[in-house]
């Protein structure tokens, strides 16, 4: 009786915890669908009385920003970043696993150090580089910036993975006639790939989620991302709330849909050493 | 097939001066099974990973059949591995991790699924063909890795203490089985080994080890019979041979008031006064009357087959004036063999007379056998 007792006050406990949390999201699903006038009404409405879908259609072309372009810069800016991340980040990864060279500690270091710097800090730095360099307000310039602050956690993610593969598996391979290329791909790339997945999908949801620097270093509306995009809409004057929420669903899906799909992948990730 | 040459070969390295392996000079016959054996941190293991590739040879040069290789990559040796963690794929199935060779070389499927087939019948793995290694035991495991070396005919088998995962009784059963095995394919091995019983009673000829220098390489009754030094001398046996230092004087070497006689040539190779006088336990023979080393019986070893008999000895067994501070090393101790199921009791008072066959005489100095 007891055990059954306590079992339905966790259920309890956790629906309510689960509510807390999720209550913005709902407030901002409902409000997606509001009509304009609606969100403002005082008292305020749970539900709408009029369901207004329309407002995923009208928002891609509004006099504040233009949407399909944000998402495009979004889309471009994160993939890029992500597969810049990782080609750097891979052969790193490798290299400090299996070789012990003099300033593999400091290097190591380093690379984490940078974790711990926040782009809003270097962003004036960043754009007075970027316009030496002629790429300010460019998807180039972002997809160099998000691929920096993101190569820390890459690294040492995979570094953990590689460094788990013992060294006798991979000369086996060599030995039963593999060239470094082969046994890389054949032996090690299966051995470490929850280790890159895991790398891959923080880098690419770190991407998509980033505002500050993207804030300062991209001027131009038609480059900017959905995260920047997102704030035209809330005016000095009046604020069109119903493309701030249906903006951010469309911007939440991908980050949902990924998670989701690697939830199993995460823990063993994050706990790192999952080959034997 | 193929012989096997290392021709000064030595390795450094890094952030060390003395070389892990110095100068080894060692020739391996075509189908012979030779083991490496020495202490831990010898240089087994770098001497085998030179061979394979996976070391780097900072002087000399290796050389399979007549083929120079030093400096070819692991892949184009022509050499399989066995290593001692087994190093498996994980994410392979046993037959493709015994399969995995074949196909990097593009063996036509069906041919390869034959050799596969035939390696794990030779290693009773066919039940297990489809498992992972992780669904293995150890000695399952030890087999896998056999089979990934056998399924290739390969001209070399490398293997680095395979056994020393397994337990006890299973890491004699499997020598037995490594050993024939390599006797029917025939293809040349070097086996490396810390356990001196292993390389005895597997090796063609069994090669000693000691600070990345060769001491000895010999048939195992070789190594047994006629050590060429004092390291051998108490590496190789169980329990280790008596070795008690001694003073030559005009008669002989002298050790617990008994004289052991000196050849002409022994003296003249003598460089000093002191010689080591060694006696392996089975080489004593055991008088009850007072003539001979006087003893008692401290510990009685009942093996069933044999009695080891742990006899202390008056302090002057030694006949070399020693430091006090060497006081406690002077070996007042000597271990005797005497057939199983003796009455020996603990504190007998016996006396110890060697065969006058069973000496081995080393210089005190060198450390090197004196000449028969
Ligand atoms: N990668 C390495 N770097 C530096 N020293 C090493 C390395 N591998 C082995 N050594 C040293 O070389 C010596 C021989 O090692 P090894 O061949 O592994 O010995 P064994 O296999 O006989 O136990 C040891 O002193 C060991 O510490
Ligand atoms: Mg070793």
């Amino acid at each position: 009786m007891a055990r059954e007792k306590k079992r339905w006050g966790l259920t309890i406990v956790g629906t309510v915890v689960a509510l807390v949390f999720l209550f913005p999201y709902l407030i901002m699903l409902v409000g997606a669908f509001k009509p304009r006038r609606e969100i403002l009404q005082v008292p305020p409405a749970y539900l709408p009385d009029n369901w207004e879908p329309g407002n995923f259609l009208t928002m891609w072309d509004t006099p504040e920003t233009p949407l399909p372009f944000n998402l495009l810069s979004t889309v471009v800016i994160s993939l890029g970043g992500t597969a810049l991340a990782l080609l750097a980040a891979l052969p790193a990864a490798y290299y400090t696993a299996r070789h012990r060279f003099r300033l593999r500690l400091p290097f190591l270091l380093l690379v984490l150090v940078t974790q711990m710097l926040q782009p809003t800090v270097l962003a004036s730095g960043l754009f007075r580089e970027f316009v030496e360099l002629g790429i300010n307000d460019t998807w180039l310039a972002m997809i160099l910036v998000n691929a920096a602050f993101n190569l820390s956690f890459a690294v040492w993610i995979m570094h953990s993975f590689f460094a788990s593969v013992p060294n006798e598996i991979e000369e086996a391979a060599w030995l039963d006639g593999c060239s470094k290329g082969q046994s890389l791909r054949r032996i090690m790339l299966p051995l470490v790939w929850p280790g890159i997945v895991t790398a891959v999908i923080f880098t690419f949801i770190a991407c998509w989620n980033e505002f500050a620097a993207s804030l300062i270093l991209l001027p131009t509306d038609v480059n900017q991302p959905l995260t920047v995009a997102l704030t035209r809409f809330i005016g000095q004057y009046e604020s069109a709330w119903q493309y701030v929420f249906a903006v951010s669903i469309i911007g939440i899906l991908p980050v949902v849909a990924l998670f989701a799909l690697i939830e199993k992948h995460l823990v063993s990730g994050l706990t790192a050493g999952g080959v034997k | 097939m193929a012989t096997v040459t290392f021709d000064g070969a030595s390795r450094y390295y890094a952030g060390n001066d003395k070389p892990a392996v110095d100068q080894l000079d060692l020739e391996v016959e075509d189908g012979e099974f030779l083991v490496l054996v020495g202490p831990s941190g010898c240089g087994k293991s770098t001497t085998l990973r030179m061979l394979a590739g996976l070391e780097g040879v900072d002087e000399g040069a290796i050389r399979i059949g007549e083929r120079e290789v030093t400096n070819l990559p692991p892949k184009d040796r022509d050499i399989a591995m066995v290593f001692q963690n087994y190093a498996l794929y994980p994410h392979m199935t046993v037959a493709d991790n015994i399969g995995f060779h074949l196909k990097i070389k593009k063996m036509p499927k069906a041919e390869r699924a034959e050799r596969i087939q035939e390696a794990a019948k030779l290693l009773d793995l066919e039940p297990y063909l489809e498992r992972k290694p992780a669904k293995l035991s150890g000695g399952q495991r030890q087999r896998v890795a056999m089979g990934r070396a056998i399924v290739r005919r390969p001209q070399v088998f490398c293997m680095d203490e395979p056994l020393s995962n397994l337990d006890a009784k299973l890491r004699v059963q499997t020598r037995t089985q490594i050993a024939s095995l390599q006797r029917r394919l025939g293809v040349t091995t070097i086996y490396v080994t810390h356990d001196q019983v292993e390389a005895m009673t597997m090796g063609d000829r069994v090669a000693v080890l000691k600070d990345g220098v060769l001491q000895q390489c010999d048939t195992p009754i070789g190594l047994f019979g006629k050590p060429k030094n004092l390291f051998v001398a108490g590496f190789i046996g169980s329990p280790a041979m008596n070795l008690i230092p001694a003073k030559v004087n005009g008669e002989g070497a002298l050790i617990g008031g008994q004289t052991i006689p000196l050849t002409p040539a022994q003296r003249s190779a003598l460089t000093g006064t002191n010689v080591v006088v060694g006696v392996r336990p089975e080489g004593w023979t055991l008088k009850s009357d007072g003539e001979g080393i006087p003893a008692m019986v401290e510990v009685v070893e009942e093996l069933g087959s044999d009695q080891f008999l742990y006899c202390s000895t008056s302090a002057e067994l030694a006949s070399v004036d020693t430091e006090p501070a060497d006081e406690a090393e002077a070996p007042h101790t000597v271990t005797v063999r005497a057939p199983g199921m003796s009455a020996f009791q603990r504190g007998e008072k016996v006396a110890l007379v060697p065969q006058p066959g069973a000496v081995h005489l080393f210089d005190a100095e060198s450390g090197d056998r004196l000449p028969d």
